[in-house]
């Protein structure tokens, strides 16, 4: 009944004027990402971050990001519905489905089944939210630097273990995320670390610059190698609102997409991708007629669409309640927050609750604002397809340039972030994972402060972190991964098959 | 529009595979700094593990790079199945021009100020990057310079840099 309570106030502040606004705002240039390829939430709400610190409240401008990043889910949907293309990588596997059922005349199905199921799911892992939260927050307040270490470890290889092929390249990019956060000023002792007497490495690297250099910039480099020539399949939009039969068919799709959304939505590193991939797995293997999926079936858009909605609204609890993002976009909103002076974490819940409480309040709102942005104004949406990326790409770099300038005035910054681009732009073509650099980058002094406090504690005991019991529980999770993934890498390579699976799988 | 497999990261490995060579070159620069990075890192102050010093996390993380990218190395190890072109010109030029117009973009910014160099980048991109149509760079140019000067400098107040020029 307190978190009712809370929620209810949470819907005040969230009602008023200025913050709808902005929470409108949020929504539908959320929308407008997902449905522009090339341009994903990570990004906008990097681009967005100098605008937020500007804004000065903290809650409106976490507001605006959150609904950037629950839009995009929405928006993506109908590239890869109408284009084959998935606006934002949690809609890739709306494309199979999809756009199949387009190309049989059935794209407003499709896109009105994509809008409801996530709708439903996307209030679903919002309820989620407002009831796992606090007790989790109040079960975190047990943590020490010694459980915070563990947790933080667990979550960075959870990151590296969920977001691509290959485990060992995933762990790379988090060591190197991590040492690029120990750049700079060391915050114990004072003394500086890797600034090879460069000024501007002084204070290390900020993380809106990495973040737009490598998401943003980088981005658009990759974007540059080539150019697809991608057709609308149809541009008449009818019949978005499901019939009784495609409600018959889809409504344990939705139900299953938001409860297997909201699960691995949980996981740091697990987010919206991996959600929506997973639902479909899933959606296949319980169809009585799996081989209607690549067709137009439409539990292959309705599983998904769900998935990717529960999961963009779970993966803001680790991050609320335990200080610990899950993906890139998320990091972007952690930074946010951090930005405005406030730390996520156990204590937020406790120390900012109107802050707490609006945001989720907010997310009920947004998901029914995007309902509506979604099903009538999908002619909009249509027409911001036309509109070529050769057009939007210098909008997009000029912006990034502001964004990073305004937060210093400094000119050095920019360079910086175009150095950062090509640096994300080549770990992209050699498949390296920036997802986990950047969550390590984000979470790297948490990772030192805590490792050192509790040594500090503990005398230079190192048992600490497996005399404690919820320390020792994560670290063998982790060591468990490790294992896993030990033994999965010798199997595939004794193995007599050379067709050796992900092992994302 | 934009090749499918830039937005599905996930999906990444369904594309074109990376040669092991370019995968044993990039894990042995990363071995590299490893290496450096423990060297410097020692050199800083390790502690003790009662008092850690500043250099005692990123030694570690450093082996730890070192040591996964030495691993990354021996598996990869062996011939490639195929040749996979990753870094011919007919693939770079376009990303490489774009690199080059930004940097000139950010170290034109405060000499010449924000709408002079702001404009110069709108006609690079569009000329030299994209190759559009005459009346296209011509309207984008200014119609984007004027714009985002409004949106940034007037309304948003944002401190944009002045210049010599404008």
């Amino acid at each position: 009944m307190d978190s009712l309570a809370a929620l209810w106030n949470g819907f005040s502040l969230a009602v008023t004027p200025v913050n709808l606004l902005f929470g409108v705002i949020g929504a539908t240039l959320g929308t407008a990402v997902g449905v522009l390829p090339g341009l994903g939430p990570a990004a906008t709400i990097s681009l967005l971050l100098p605008l937020s610190y500007a804004l000065g409240n903290p809650v409106t401008s976490i507001i605006m990001l959150a609904g950037i990043y629950y839009g995009a889910m929405y928006g993506g949907s109908t590239t890869s519905i109408l284009l084959n293309i998935p606006g934002e990588a949690a809609s890739v596997v709306t494309c199979i489905d999809g756009y199949q059922m387009a190309r049989k005349g059935r794209a407003g199905a499709a896109l009105g089944m994509a809008a409801i199921g996530s709708f439903i799911a996307g209030t679903a892992g919002v309820i989620g939210l407002t009831f796992v939260a606090p007790p989790l927050s109040a079960f975190a307040l047990k943590f020490g630097p010694a459980e915070y270490f563990s947790l933080t470890t667990l979550g960075l290889m959870l990151a590296t273990y969920l977001s691509g092929q290959s485990v060992l390249k995933g762990i790379i990019m988090a060591v190197l995320g991590l040492l690029l956060a120990t750049v700079g000023m060391d915050p114990v002792t004072g003394n500086l670390r890797y600034t090879f007497g460069l000024l501007i490495l002084e204070d290390g690297f900020d993380f809106l610059t990495l973040g737009m250099g490598l998401f943003g910039v980088g981005e658009i480099f990759s974007t540059l190698e080539g150019k697809v020539k991608a057709e609308l399949v149809t541009r008449k939009i009818s019949h978005l609102w499901p019939t009784l039969k495609d409600w018959a068919v889809s409504k344990w799709s939705i139900l299953r997409g938001s409860g297997v959304g909201f699960l691995v939505g949980l996981l740091p590193g697990g987010g919206a991708v991996i959600a929506s991939l997973l639902s479909y797995a899933v959606e296949k293997r319980v169809s009585r007629e799996p081989e209607k999926f690549g067709q137009g079936a439409l539990e292959g858009v309705a599983g998904p669409e769900s998935a990717n909605n529960a999961a963009a609204s779970a993966s803001f609890i680790p991050m609320l309640t335990l200080g610990i993002p899950g993906n890139p976009a998320i990091a972007m909103i952690f930074a946010a927050l951090l930005i405005q002076g406030v730390t996520p974490g156990p204590l937020l819940i406790k120390d900012h609750p109107q802050l707490f409480w609006a945001v989720i309040a907010s997310m009920y709102i947004g998901n029914v604002l995007l309902l509506v942005l979604n099903l009538p104004l999908v002619g909009v949406w249509v027409q911001m397809l036309k509109v070529p990326y050769s057009i939007l790409a210098p909008f997009i770099v000029i912006i990034c340039s502001i964004g990073v300038y305004s937060m210093k005035n400094d000119v050095s910054d920019v360079l910086m972030m175009v150095i950062f681009g090509v640096v994300g732009y080549v770990l992209r073509k050699l498949r390296f994972e920036l997802g986990p650099l950047l969550l390590a980058f984000v979470l790297g002094r948490i990772l030192e402060r805590s490792l050192r406090q509790a040594l500090l504690i503990s005398r230079g005991d190192i048992s600490i972190f497996i005399t404690k019991p919820i320390s020792a529980f994560l670290l063998g999770i982790v060591a468990l991964m490790i294992l896993s993934s030990v033994i999965w890498a010798l199997y595939n390579r004794f193995k007599t098959k050379p067709s050796a699976p992900g092992k994302t799988a | 529009m934009l090749p499918p497999r830039l937005a599905m990261p996930v999906l990444d490995g369904k594309g074109s595979p990376v040669m092991k060579r370019w995968e044993r070159m990039a894990a042995a620069f990363l071995l590299f700094i490893g290496v450096g990075g423990a060297t410097l890192a020692y050199q800083l102050g390790f502690g003790t593990l009662h008092h850690p010093g500043p250099g005692f996390f990123p030694f570690w993380l450093s082996l730890i790079l070192a040591f996964v990218s030495f691993i990354h190395i021996l598996t990869q190890l062996g011939p490639d199945s195929k040749p996979v072109s990753l870094w011919s010109k007919e693939i770079l030029i376009r990303p490489v021009t774009a690199a080059a117009v930004m940097f000139l973009y950010a170290l034109s910014m405060d000499w010449i100020g924000f709408f002079s160099s702001t404009f110069l980048l709108f006609l690079a991109w569009l000329i030299v990057v994209e190759r559009e149509k005459r009346l296209t760079i011509g309207l984008i140019s200014i119609l984007g310079t004027l714009s985002l000067y409004v949106i940034f400098s007037v309304f948003l107040k944002v401190p944009l840099p002045k210049g010599a020029l404008f």
